[in-house]
């Protein structure tokens, strides 16, 4: 009876501390994602200053693309090409998710795969981003049509290339034991801004391509 | 920049066009898979894969020459 009543006791305190530090846990996970999608939230302000200067000086000319100097129209960015590099780092999004999921599952093996599907198809992008760079007809001096694609794409392409380190640093740690099944939360912020990168392009997308 | 000849555009929206179709079922696939996942991480993923779906519809419409004319 007294060596049951010793046993309850035990389980008690430490079902007490385990649900305490479980407690602190969630509590600090919930300041620390509130924190996180402050950042992305402030992070859409900055695209958005971009975005609207971009906007402006594309209503303060006639036409576009612009008419330079020499009287000739520039011509529009290469919509086909650009879809396809769009679809990659959409793709890498979907991977993204994968890799989250899997390790919800505590699935390892796959998740290792769909996180470093994600890294390739990242690199992939701005391999595609550098390309079009390099084969554009406009200059960032130039036009405001290329000072307003260069400044947005780069400043997208930064997040990107942040993004993939991100997830280099993420692929260490999660294999070194720095994350569990139950907590994970630098993965889970990781997606987000995976996630987040992958939209602003679809605003760039329209804004630059298809507009 | 538009300097690709016909072909090659053609070529190039055929296989953005198949990327966004294989890309967007996954992506609505899992967010409905996770639509009745609660927590603010989870609204978040949501409404982000949302938007993603989104971006891949903008693909498929400018592979088919509705948007962008392409």
């Amino acid at each position: 009876m007294a060596a049951a009543s010793s046993f309850n006791a035990t389980h008690e305190a430490i079902t007490v501390r385990y649900n305490s530090v479980d407690h602190a846990y969630a509590e600090q996970r919930d300041i620390r994602l509130l924190g996180f999608v402050l950042f992305l939230i402030s992070d859409v302000v900055i695209f958005s200053a971009f975005i609207f200067a971009y906007l402006y000086l594309r209503n303060s000319v006639p036409n576009w693309p612009p008419i330079t100097k020499g009287g000739h129209q520039l011509p529009r960015f290469d919509v086909a090409y650009a879809a396809i590099n769009s679809t990659i780092l959409f793709g890498s999004g979907a991977t993204m998710h994968s890799a989250m999921e899997s390790w919800k599952r505590l699935d390892k093996p796959a998740f290792n795969l769909w996180l470093l599907a994600t890294i390739v198809l990242g690199i992939a992008f701005l391999g595609g981003q550098g390309y079009e760079y390099h084969s554009a007809q406009v200059t960032w001096a130039g036009s405001t049509m290329g000072a307003s694609f260069f400044t947005l794409t780069g400043l997208h392409g930064f997040h990107v290339f942040i993004g993939i380190i991100y997830l280099c640093v993420l692929y260490l740690q999660a294999n070194r034991g720095v994350y569990t099944g139950s907590k994970y939360f630098g993965l889970t912020a990781g997606t987000l801004y995976w996630h987040f990168v992958d939209v602003i392009w679809v605003a760039l997308f329209f804004l630059f391509y298809l507009w | 920049m538009e300097g690709a000849t016909g072909v090659t555009a053609s070529i190039e929206k055929s296989i953005a066009f198949v990327f966004a179709i294989v890309v967007g079922g996954t992506t609505s696939f899992q967010l409905a898979k996770d639509w009745k996942s609660t927590g603010l991480d989870n609204q978040v993923t949501k409404l982000l894969l949302g938007l993603m779906a989104f971006g891949c519809i903008l693909v498929i419409l400018a592979a088919v020459g509705v948007l962008g004319g392409v």
